[in-house]
């Protein structure tokens, strides 16, 4: 029995005590007795049962073990847990701190109502029961009319996998809206077109090359896991070259920094292509079997005979603009360091990795084509699907079937797949209250989970003036573990539990493997070892915090309470005949039925299904699964071969089925000389460099990676005028958005955020450390304190997205340890904020409270910008330009201004950018898109807006995608007047 | 280049360090591979469920290098577990204590607080935890590594960069690791034996006076009292420091004033005899009591001062002083009473005691600061001539302002308190501005000169007092006299506060 050591764990190691382990043994995990720190160095003994959970702080769900004193229930501590195969018992600064969220003394205990208007900021506690039934009512009366979409599920970080996607169709509701376009759309574009699937694997363990356009090591999808792999391939002698214009602690253990100007990366990395081509060091036998070549030459180079040859030098013509000089020109990157990385790649392949995420996919208009140019890289060396290589993510990714699966709902909703964004990777979230605004339509029930606009999301005024207006919202309810600025406005909040306080299942591409992690409430699990019954997780909860698995059954099953509606029917019991399900159940039947060798595993240690994960956590399905591209498809009855690719296509199209999270239903291989192999999940099957759905859906232009000038482009910047690069979304490792504004600890190590300055910016500006400056943004404006640093690109000034957290009332609305208490005014569409105090020490049942030793909160940034919705992928692209002078007289620091109009103003300036659908479908129903409907719901209505939207494309050429950039510039003399620099006495 | 260590079991007999050497716990932190990333400091802390505001381990971030050739560095701080560890050697009460398998202990139940041992580490490892009020600092996780497990830092790291083990075993892994690649460790000169071992660690990472800033950090506010010690290393710094913790310095006023306090007393006792017995006596026992008073004021743990009687640890010379203030205050009572019942035959024995009860008591505070083996501006050899010439002034001032009350033979104390004004000026001059054996003194030795206090003092101790005490060898107007004691002892006081905040003015990590 036990937990077998994985690769990467530590070894014990012989010591003058013995072998000291990293971890208790697993086999004494019911009864695990440890000397009291506290007590020390009196041996005095505790009695721990150690209970396995998952993280819940950022998106890797590494695994934790939560030590729950016998005696006294109280959970002490949470260490990592050494038989997750992801993070392999190790965990960053956030895993840890889980145990300052639990006791943290502010939580929210009870359901809140607000009393008097929305914001007003007076609560009242109500019961469970009172909330259920108010939102059952809502929801019955909308479904029952047939209007699903009503009800709006919006979620921030999910933190599970497949849960509420069932309850949203057994709603039949389009109701899913997310965060995904302010983060990782742009990644995610790029991506999927060339390979269907969104998201990369990189196998860095064994890489010998590894590109980072990240700083995975010490943040991002998946950090920890990452980290660690990434250091082993370092300890293996891999090299690391990373691309950021910010010298993150990545860029400062890597071999390579490349300080790229922000939204030039693409011209390095079509540059580092070029090379890899023009000097033969590609894969020819790989880019010939599984790109789609020949579709590139016909529509490239219409009329020429389809050989390979051809297409290389084809290729080679389309690229002899990105020569080395190119990309020094553009990014500063020296041409001499564009061509060693890339013969360094090109050594490494097949051992080559590479990743981008958010950074310049997240920050640039276009930033999408930086992603495919990326993983062009990966192509262009047959570094796919290898090992040390990338592979689509879904390989290393698994979502078990859950009981009752329902069927596909048939809607579409324009508040979230608005027609203008038929590329969009995801909902158009951040522009959710413009479309309010505009009314385009109201939201009568809405649901925010974890999520916190107002203050994460660019443009945070709009949204509050959206949530604050019961004609735009009508029913709100914040279901999260802590206060927040949006949950402020909401009507009810509810208090969720955090990570060891809730159940989920998830699955990530941490590393080339397959797993099935398990989040469980540690307090019910051990109260359920020591024979204490528990029915509901809340019992076992403190206060009455609910877990959201419980909240969804109840609501859904009060929700249709004679079953007319179709909805109960989901939530009975697979084991006891029309009674409700339990969420155990619900995990049960999963872990029975749906999770490969699963029951086989438990069996061997004498265990249900069930059993084993609650005592492990998580369970290992697969290692080091490589090339399954190349697997050959044996089943081909009903199918033909068809199209460019030899594409092995299903004849008839299974409509009233779910549509695969990506790819097509009817493509179901890629014939490869002469055998049927499974391929990529793209139309093709191929990977595809020329992407025909994004010329189809009005972007002929963009059909291949290609090179143009993002909203920062240099040319579009005048350092003389006091002009910019903001770059505001770098993360630190101890932190996470605004989930960790309540963890002690963790505040403590970081709390402010200094805009960093290089020397010879600061002497133009006329600013030296701590001074304040002001940042002008195109909707308004934030003071903050300079640090002028060799840390930064000369041209660019950044700020971390973490802090700025603020409250509008001293004792409540947001956690103490992080918030600044604020004075909001509101003029005519104008808003200021102005702070009353930091962060301050206060008395509390913790007496840490009363030796908070720093007053910094920093100052919220993104409530300063506009919404830059790239046109193609959706992307909120947060790079812009800013102007930065000296605060002015009367400025204090954190003081802030946002003039809503300025916001409706650039919103439509953007949107202005997009190419609406006009075909016959709204998007491409091979792209992922969360709880897919039917494919008829995918059919463009033939209706007044498509006919509007065909008689513009008639009208206008579109405008050239190199002057998409210059089309959105703005001048900031021209909205804030003319500013010089301050004058300094020598 | 790669840096995998390769795991071959090694013969015992093979040569190599294969002799038994004592079991020694010992870190080795991989520079190579640490991200800086904070999960040892706050998985220590949920551990050990340590305070806002105090840390047992840290990471220092610090940057070098000008753009595009500019690089973030990280170093993971925390305490030594010294062979020889200076803190248990000057811990009055044995609440610090090394164990045998090397690991260096604390008993917070033993603590009185007197942070002595803040100040004798040279590697800023220890704290006063705010709701104890007592020493804290990282113990190795004692209480795992007695349940058979590995520190919490160790073992959340996500790279790997934190290994423990036993590097009196030459097959252990730290060990292997040590032979293999050319390790590091903080400040060699200390001699301590520092059993935290660095690979790969730059050079300003874990040598602070290499390291300016003080201005801005990239995501902490700056303590205060961190500003104050980088400011003065800037001009002369090799890197910035970008992230750090607070390591306010122990020691304040009310050292400073037990000082001038035990001064007085001191050299009362030791001028006995050139002032009326009782006066004498009054000057000395009162000294002592408000030596006493700053002593116990001082500690964290004030109510606990009767450890240092009961429960001693005779190595630490604050153990050994609360003994010299004993039998000094013993002598200057038995001198006192003799002094009032008029037994000349005793006090003329007791004379011979009240001398070196006397000098004892000025000059153990020397060898107390210079047991300081974290401040090295106090490891002076000239410190305890310096004592005992400062004790007679402040002694002689003492009894020349007393001298305006009482019977003294001002002709002698004139020239005593000149004389030792004078000579205690002297080895000032000579300590601050002969050559300093370590960089660290240097730098103190700098920061004490740039006090603008420490000029006010000697300006009023030395010249002013020396003028006023030549004015009145011309008029003989005692009332110059007094004044001139006045100020030598204000002057001192400022002095000595000023060498007491300089001595711990330089960062040690």
């Amino acid at each position: 029995m036990g937990t077998p050591p994985r690769p990467g764990a530590r070894r014990p190691v012989r010591q003058g005590h013995g072998e000291l382990r990293g971890h208790p043994p697993f086999e004494r995990w019911d009864s695990w007795t440890e000397y009291d720190p506290r007590a020390w160095p009196r041996k005095v003994e505790r009695e721990y049962m150690l209970v396995p959970t998952v993280c819940f702080n950022c998106e890797a769900a590494c695994g934790l073990v939560a030590y729950v004193d016998k005696e006294t229930l109280e959970i002490r501590k949470l260490e990592g847990h050494p038989g997750h195969p992801g993070s392999r018992g190790r965990n960053c600064a956030k895993g840890p701190a889980t145990i300052n969220q639990l006791t943290d003394p502010e939580r929210i205990l009870y359901p809140m109502r607000r009393k008097g208007a929305r914001g007003s900021g007076d609560w009242e506690r109500v019961s469970w029961d009172h909330v259920l039934d108010v939102f059952a009512e809502r929801m019955h009366e909308a479904f029952a009319a047939q209007r699903p979409n009503d009800v709006c599920y919006f979620v921030g970080r999910p933190g599970e996998d497949g849960f509420a996607d069932r309850f949203l169709e057994t709603w039949g509701a389009d109701g899913h809206n997310s965060h995904t376009n302010v983060c990782s759309s742009g990644g995610r574009t790029g991506y999927g077109v060339w390979m269907g699937t969104d998201r990369p694997s990189p196998d860095y363990a064994n890489a010998r090359f590894i590109l980072l356009c990240s700083a995975h090591l010490e943040s991002g999808h998946y950090f920890n896991p990452h980290a660690q792999r990434i250091t082993e391939a370092r300890q293996h002698g891999g090299t690391v070259a990373v691309m950021d214009p910010r010298l993150s602690n990545t860029a400062s253990m890597a071999d390579w920094w490349l300080p790229t100007w922000p939204g030039t990366e693409g011209a390095v990395l079509l540059a580092i292509a070029r090379v890899i081509l023009t000097e033969g060091l590609h894969d020819r036998a790989f880019v010939r079997r599984w790109v789609n070549w020949r579709t590139y030459l016909r529509l490239r180079a219409p009329g020429t005979e389809p050989t390979f040859a051809n297409f290389e030098r084809e290729l080679a013509r389309e690229w002899e603009r990105y020569t080395p000089e190119f990309a020094e020109r553009e990014s500063g990157v020296p041409a001499g360091t564009v061509v060693a990385v890339a013969r360094e790649i090109a050594t490494a392949a097949p051992a080559f990795s590479s990743h981008i995420w958010r950074a310049a996919a997240a920050g640039n208009l276009h930033g999408w084509q930086i992603t495919r140019a990326m993983w062009l890289l990966n192509v262009l060396t047959g570094s796919v699907g290898t090992k040390g290589g990338v592979s689509p993510n879904a390989w290393n990714k698994f979502i078990p079937a859950p009981w009752r699966k329902p069927g596909p709902h048939a809607e579409w909703n324009e508040l979230s797949w608005p027609r203008e964004y038929p590329l969009a990777h995801n909902e158009m979230s951040f522009l959710f209250p413009h479309f309010l605004h505009d009314g385009r339509g109201t939201q009568p029930v809405l649901f925010t989970r974890v999520l916190n606009p107002i203050w994460t999301f660019p443009d945070g005024y709009s949204w509050l003036r959206a949530l604050r207006d019961e004609h735009r919202v009508g029913l709100h309810a914040a279901l999260t573990p802590t206060w927040s600025e949006t949950a402020w406005w909401a009507d009810y909040v509810l208090p969720m539990g955090h990570g060891p306080e809730r159940h989920d299942t998830h699955s990530y591409e941490t590393h080339a493997g397959r797993w099935l992690g398990f989040r469980q409430p540690v307090r019910r699990v051990a109260m359920e070892r020591l024979g204490r019954p528990v029915r509901f997780t809340h019992e076992a909860n403190p206060g009455e915090v609910w877990e959201e698995g419980e909240f969804w059954i109840e609501l859904s099953w009060r929700a249709d309470p004679d079953g007319s509606l179709g909805i109960r029917h989901h939530y009975e019991s697979p084991y006891r005949p029309g009674e409700k399900i339990t969420l155990e159940e619900y995990y049960r039947w999963m872990f029975e039925h749906s999770v490969p060798g699963l029951p086989e595993k438990a069996a061997a240690e004498g265990l249900t299904p069930l059993e084993y994960m609650r005592r492990h956590g998580c369970v290992e399905i697969a290692r080091e699964e490589y090339v399954q591209h190349e697997a050959e498809v044996a089943d081909l009855a009903g199918t033909e071969v068809r199209g460019d690719e030899d594409t092995v296509t299903a004849v008839a199209f299974p409509e009233d089925a779910h549509l695969p999270l990506t790819g097509r239903p009817d493509r179901v291989a890629a014939m490869i000389d002469g055998v049927a192999r499974k391929g990529f999940n793209t139309p093709s099957r191929k990977l595809e460099l020329y992407s025909e759905d994004v010329a189809a859906f009005g972007w002929p232009e963009l059909a291949t990676p290609s090179y143009a000038r993002s909203h920062v482009h240099h040319s579009l910047i005048d350092h003389e005028r006091g002009e910019y690069v903001l770059l505001p979304t770098y993360r630190l490792p101890t932190l996470i958005h605004s989930r960790s504004g309540n963890a002690k600890y963790l505040n403590e190590l970081s709390h402010t955020h200094p805009l960093l300055v290089c020397p010879e910016d600061a002497e133009r500006i006329g600013v030296v450390t701590n001074e304040l400056v002001r940042v002008e943004t195109e909707i308004g404006y934030f003071v903050i304190k300079a640090l002028v640093t060799d840390g930064i690109r000369p041209g660019v000034v950044a700020a971390s997205h973490h802090m700025g957290r603020w409250r509008l009332k001293e004792d409540r609305g947001m956690e103490r340890w992080s918030s600044a208490l604020v004075d909001m005014t509101e003029d005519a569409g104008i808003v200021r904020f102005r702070q009353i105090h930091g962060v301050e020490p206060w008395e509390s049942a913790d007496p840490s409270s009363r030796r908070v030793w720093w007053n910094d909160a920093g100052v919220h940034q993104n409530i300063t910008f506009p919404v830059h919705p790239d046109p193609v992928s959706g992307m909120h692209c947060w790079h812009q330009k800013v102007r930065v002078r000296p605060a002015a007289p009367g400025d204090r620091y954190a003081d802030i201004l946002v003039d809503f109009r300025r916001a409706r103003e650039v919103y439509e300036k953007w949107l202005g950018l997009t190419r609406p659908a006009s075909g016959e479908w709204r998007r491409p129903i091979w792209m992922f898109r969360p709880v897919k409907p039917l494919l008829k719901a995918y059919r463009l209505p033939e209706d007044e807006r498509t006919a509007a939207f065909r008689e513009q494309q008639q009208a206008a050429a579109p405008v050239p995608v190199d002057e998409l950039a210059a089309r959105v510039d703005w001048s900031p003399e021209a909205v804030w007047g003319p500013a010089t620099a301050r004058q300094r006495a020598l | 280049m790669g840096w995998e260590l390769e795991i071959v079991e090694r013969q015992a007999s093979a040569g190599g360090r294969e002799s038994a050497r004592p079991s020694q716990m010992a870190f080795v932190l991989d520079q190579r591979a640490c991200i800086g990333c904070h999960a040892c400091t706050v998985a220590c802390k949920t551990e050990n469920d340590v305070e806002l505001g105090v840390f047992r381990t840290w990471v220092k971030h610090i940057e070098q290098g000008t753009w595009p050739d500019v690089r973030r560095y990280f170093s993971v701080l925390r305490c030594n577990h010294c062979t020889d560890a200076p803190c248990v050697e000057i811990c009055p009460v044995t609440a610090l204590y090394k164990r045998e398998d090397g690991i260096v202990d604390f008993d917070p139940e033993r603590c009185i607080g007197c942070k002595a041992c803040l100040n004798g580490c040279p590697y800023d490892a220890l704290y006063i935890d705010p709701n104890s009020d007592t020493a804290g600092k990282c113990n190795f996780c004692a209480h795992r590594v007695d349940a058979g497990l590995k520190p919490a830092c160790e073992i959340v790291c996500p790279t790997n960069a934190i290994i423990s083990g036993d590097i009196g075993d030459p097959d252990s892994e730290v060990s292997r690791l040590v032979d293999t690649y050319p390790a590091q460790v903080r400040a060699p000169e200390q001699s301590t034996g520092p059993n935290v071992f660095y690979l790969g660690a730059q050079e300003a990472a874990l040598d602070p006076l290499l390291v300016g800033g003080g201005d801005a950090y990239l995501y902490n506010e700056v303590p205060e009292t961190q500003r104050a010690k980088l400011e003065p290393l800037d001009a002369d710094a090799r890197a910035r420091a970008m992230h750090d913790i607070a390591h306010p310095p122990p020691w304040g006023w009310k050292v400073s004033s037990y000082f001038l306090s035990k001064g007085v007393a001191a050299g009362a006792m030791m001028l006995a005899g050139l002032a009326d017995d009782l006066l004498i006596g009054l000057i000395a026992l009162v000294g002592i009591a408000v030596t006493g008073a700053f002593l116990v004021w001082d500690l964290k743990r004030p109510e606990r001062f009767h450890y240092l009687f009961f429960k001693p640890q005779w190595r630490s010379w604050l153990a050994r002083g609360a003994q010299v203030i004993n039998v000094a205050a013993l002598v200057a009572l038995l001198w006192t009473v003799a002094a009032v019942l008029g037994w000349d035959g005793a006090r003329d024995v007791l004379r011979w005691a009240m001398i070196p009860a006397g000098a004892a008591l000025a000059g153990y505070t020397a060898l107390l600061f210079n047991q300081c083996e974290g401040r090295d501006l106090w490891q002076s050899p000239l410190l305890l001539p310096q004592t005992l010439v400062n004790a007679l002034a402040a002694g002689a001032a003492a009894l020349a302002i007393a001298a305006l009350v009482s019977d003294a033979d001002t002709a002698v104390l004139r020239w005593v308190l000149l004389g030792a004004v004078v000579s205690g000026a002297a080895i000032w001059l000579l300590d601050l501005f002969a050559r300093h054996p370590t960089a660290q003194a240097k730098r103190a030795a700098h920061n004490l000169r740039a006090d603008r206090r420490f000029w006010l003092g000697a300006a009023l101790g030395l010249g002013v007092a020396a003028a006023l005490a030549a004015v009145y060898v011309a008029t003989g107007a005692l009332v110059l006299l007094a004044l001139a004691g006045a100020l030598v002892l204000a002057g001192q006081w400022l002095v000595e506060d000023a060498w007491v905040r300089a001595g711990q003015s330089v960062p040690l990590s």
